[in-house]
């Protein structure tokens, strides 16, 4: 870990990528310590203050300090982000593995659940799970986690059929090796690099997308924070003052640019075949 | 550099021209409506946005007179008196004339036009606003009676000088089998439709052969801008000459108000209210309500949500109206002691539990929020359920399925016409499942609601009306929140005409 550290910081864009990600990791897990408010006391009085030394970021239109709102946003975007794509990343891999493993009919079948999934967009499917159950974080990571399954599955399809025609695993079949320990032995560690740049390529998607829906009424409810009903009640207040939607676009900006510049850090260490075309 | 200096110089200079001279050009109006066109036929008018439109084309026997007091003036009437509890006399102005060659408007006319409304093989949806008309009788080329099965004191206030009043032409409705849709076979007001061009504008030019004379403007345009920030923008930039605007900038716009113009705050008719359902298992101990009715603090949602611009309602009947109660029995301020004693004699113990639902709507999730801190302080924990329109007003329809019964708090606002009847009767026994979601039930609520319909005694009715709030509020189920408000902004070019809620009423625009 202290090597991939050390050739990520000698990338300048890797470095700041992690410099980025590990704020707002820290901001977010210590944000009941670094918070100066709670986040969702009412304080009408003091309501849509601009920035000063009492309220970093202003206030929004229930005097609630925005700071203390983003940093406790934070949790939610980083919980929705890693409760999406951990269990999209298991499933995924569950169900490539079995595709690209099984036999013909089994993966005809897997991707055609996989292009089914895929042919309904992320905000639709949202729409109508809403409309079902209600809004809810439960209801943004069920939509997205469903939604990204497929992405995860047919890389780990593909990954699959590639190791699974390799000498050393025919070589494996022939001497008993058990199904599982093909599968757990040597066709999983060959898709884990792949697999772990994919999925630090999607964090920023999935916060967009959970902020996306929260700033349409479809992700956390009120009055827990999160940047997308931050920027929400910002747009609500544009005429009046700005300070709301910037305090929702700060954070949103800057894991953007985190996650993504670590993301591709890690894709030019790990992927092999780019790291030989560089 | 001096080229980005000159094109903001000169994109300042156009839209400080384009503001000021926005009337200067060729003497046009633009106003701007929430909405498009629906319908030019009055039977199916959509409501508000189309009788906007329909109140330029066709002429009324009475037309809501602008000003900040409830009244009308005379239109195409004469004269017109209630003679009888049951019967209105009238009789027209002579030499009204429909346009396109369709003749002088007759008593024939209003009998047709006002008829039609009721018929059940016409299907209006505003039939309702008639109440029970039986007929109109003509008695002479300009004179007729309006004739109702009983009583009924409404129409003076939503039938003869709103949507269901207008006037049509029988020989002109008839050419074209009674169909209008968005073109209209003859007209009697001050405007023709020049042109509609869908979702952009109507165009209005002045009607020659007005029977008031000239119309103020030789043109006047209406163009629909759903969204009233955007409306804001639009009139800043000097595009349109008067719209509504958002709550939440009347205190910037009259902080530093756009050149050239006047902002004007009117109180709206609109009812706010957050309803419980009694016959919810937690919701059906009235004590809970009681304690929830004290612990919610109107003047915070006032100053959180509408940013100050509006006040506390006392009722579902607007000031102004007949039936409006100077006080509500329940102060709009918390009373957190209160809210606790009722709280205790609801004999539940541990976390108190419930639900709000809202429409998803900015200024209602901000209420929402000042609710959930109310009810914090006296130990009721609040979660709030967001919905989309759809999901949102089929909540409490019993014919969509179960989850009318899941309900329990929910915040509600409903529009309003000026007559007390028109928010009373959505909370009668039978509309129970319908628009009734607090499923409150009252057999003398029920009762005076009939009786109040009826009783021309104004000093009754208004009696009638206040004890009715009073009972809605007594049951717990009821905890009043506002009428809102109506911040209107204007081009000080224009004198324009508006009603006590401050609704736009075009035909009386000119320009100063």
């Amino acid at each position: 870990m202290k090597a991939l550290i050390k050739r990520i910081s000698s990338d300048p864009l890797g470095l700041l990528g992690l410099c980025l990600v590990t704020l707002m990791v820290v901001s977010a897990l210590g944000a009941s310590i670094f918070a100066p408010y709670d986040p969702i006391q009412l304080n009408i009085m003091d309501r849509l203050q601009g920035p000063s030394a009492n309220h970093l970021l202003g206030t929004d239109q229930l005097g609630r300090d925005l700071f203390s709102r983003v940093l406790f946003g934070g949790q939610v975007a980083l919980k929705v982000a890693f409760l999406t794509i951990g269990s999209a990343l298991i499933i995924g891999v569950v169900l490539g593995m079995i595709a690209g493993y099984g036999p013909t009919w089994l993966d005809n079948s897997i991707m055609l659940l996989f292009d089914t999934i895929r042919s309904v967009p992320t905000i639709m499917l949202a729409l109508a799970a809403v409309a079902m159950v209600g809004p809810s974080i439960t209801t943004v990571i069920f939509v997205i986690a469903v939604s990204s399954i497929p992405n995860y599955g047919r890389v780990v399809r593909t990954q699959t059929l590639t190791i699974k025609s390799k000498d050393f695993v025919k070589a494996e079949m022939l001497m008993g090796a058990s199904l599982l320990r093909i599968l757990s032995i040597h066709v999983l560690p060959n898709i884990l690099g792949p697999l772990l740049i994919l999925a630090s390529m999607d964090i920023p998607t999935v916060i967009a997308l959970e902020a996306g829906l929260s700033f349409l009424g479809m992700g956390v409810k009120p009055p827990t924070p999160s940047w997308g009903s931050i920027l929400n009640d910002g747009f609500a207040l544009i005429r009046n003052t700005p300070w709301p939607i910037i305090a929702g676009s700060i954070p949103l900006v800057l894991a953007t640019l985190g996650f993504t510049f670590l993301g591709e850090s890690l894709r030019d260490l790990l992927d092999p075949k780019l790291r030989k075309l560089l | 550099m001096k080229i980005k200096t000159a094109i903001i110089a000169l994109f300042i200079v156009t839209l400080g021209l384009s503001s000021s001279l926005a009337l200067a050009a060729g003497d046009v109006l633009k106003v701007r409506a929430y909405s498009d066109l629906k319908s030019l036929d009055p039977a199916y008018s959509g409501g508000v946005f189309d009788e906007e439109i329909q109140g330029l084309i066709y002429s009324k026997l009475i037309q809501y007179k602008p000003g900040r007091e409830w009244g009308y003036s005379l239109d195409a009437a004469e004269s017109i008196q209630q003679t009888t509890p049951t019967t209105i006399d009238f009789k027209l102005k002579e030499g009204i004339m429909f346009t396109n060659g369709f003749g002088e408007m007759t008593a024939e006319d209003v009998k047709y036009s006002f008829e039609r409304i009721v018929d059940s093989e016409v299907k209006s949806t505003n039939s309702p606003d008639w109440g029970p008309l039986k007929e109109v009788v003509v008695n002479s080329k300009y004179e007729g009676t309006i004739v109702f099965n009983e009583p009924y004191p409404p129409a003076w206030n939503i039938a003869l000088p709103y949507i269901v009043g207008n006037i049509i032409s029988k020989k002109a409705w008839e050419s074209v089998d009674g169909k209008v849709g968005t073109t209209t076979p003859s007209v009697s007001g001050p405007y023709l439709i020049k042109e509609w061009q869908p979702k952009q504008k109507t165009i209005f030019v002045s009607n020659p052969d007005w029977h008031g004379g000239e119309a103020p403007f030789n043109e006047l345009q209406i163009i629909p801008i759903d969204d009233e920030s955007t409306a804001q923008l639009a009139f800043e930039a000097g595009d349109i000459d008067y719209t509504r605007v958002p709550v939440s900038s009347v205190s910037n716009l009259k902080a530093s108000p756009p050149a050239n113009s006047i902002i004007e705050e009117y109180p709206s008719l609109y009812y706010v209210w957050v309803g419980m359902n009694v016959e919810n298992e937690l919701l059906s101990n009235q004590n809970l309500r009681k304690a929830i009715q004290h612990a919610i603090d109107v003047p915070s949602i006032m100053q959180a949500s509408y940013f100050g611009a509006a006040v506390p309602s006392t009722g579902i009947i607007a000031p102004g109206l007949v039936g409006h109660r100077d006080e509500s029995l329940v102060a709009p301020e918390a009373n957190v002691a209160r809210a606790k004693e009722y709280l205790a004699a609801a004999g539940l113990s541990g976390d108190v539990r419930v639900t709000l639902d809202i429409l998803n709507k900015a200024a209602n999730v901000t209420t929402a929020q000042v609710i959930q801190a109310n009810l914090a302080q006296v130990g009721i924990t609040l979660e709030i359920n967001l919905h989309e329109s759809g999901a949102f007003w089929s909540l409490g329809d019993h014919t969509a399925g179960d989850r009318y019964k899941d309900i329990q708090l929910i915040l509600n606002r409903y529009s309003m016409a000026p007559d007390p009847s028109y928010a009373t009767g959505w909370f009668v026994t039978s509309q129970k499942g319908v628009w009734n979601w607090e499923r409150f039930s009252d057999a003398a609520f029920d009762t005076l609601e009939v009786a109040a319909k009826s009783e021309v005694d104004n000093t009754k009715r208004d009696q009638m009306y206040q004890r009715m709030q009073d009972i809605m509020e007594n049951s717990g189920a009821y905890r009043f929140i506002t009428h809102e408000a109506t911040p209107v902004i204007y081009s000080n070019s224009v004198n324009p005409g508006f009603r006590p809620d401050g609704l736009p009423l075009f035909r009386y625009f000119s320009s100063n």
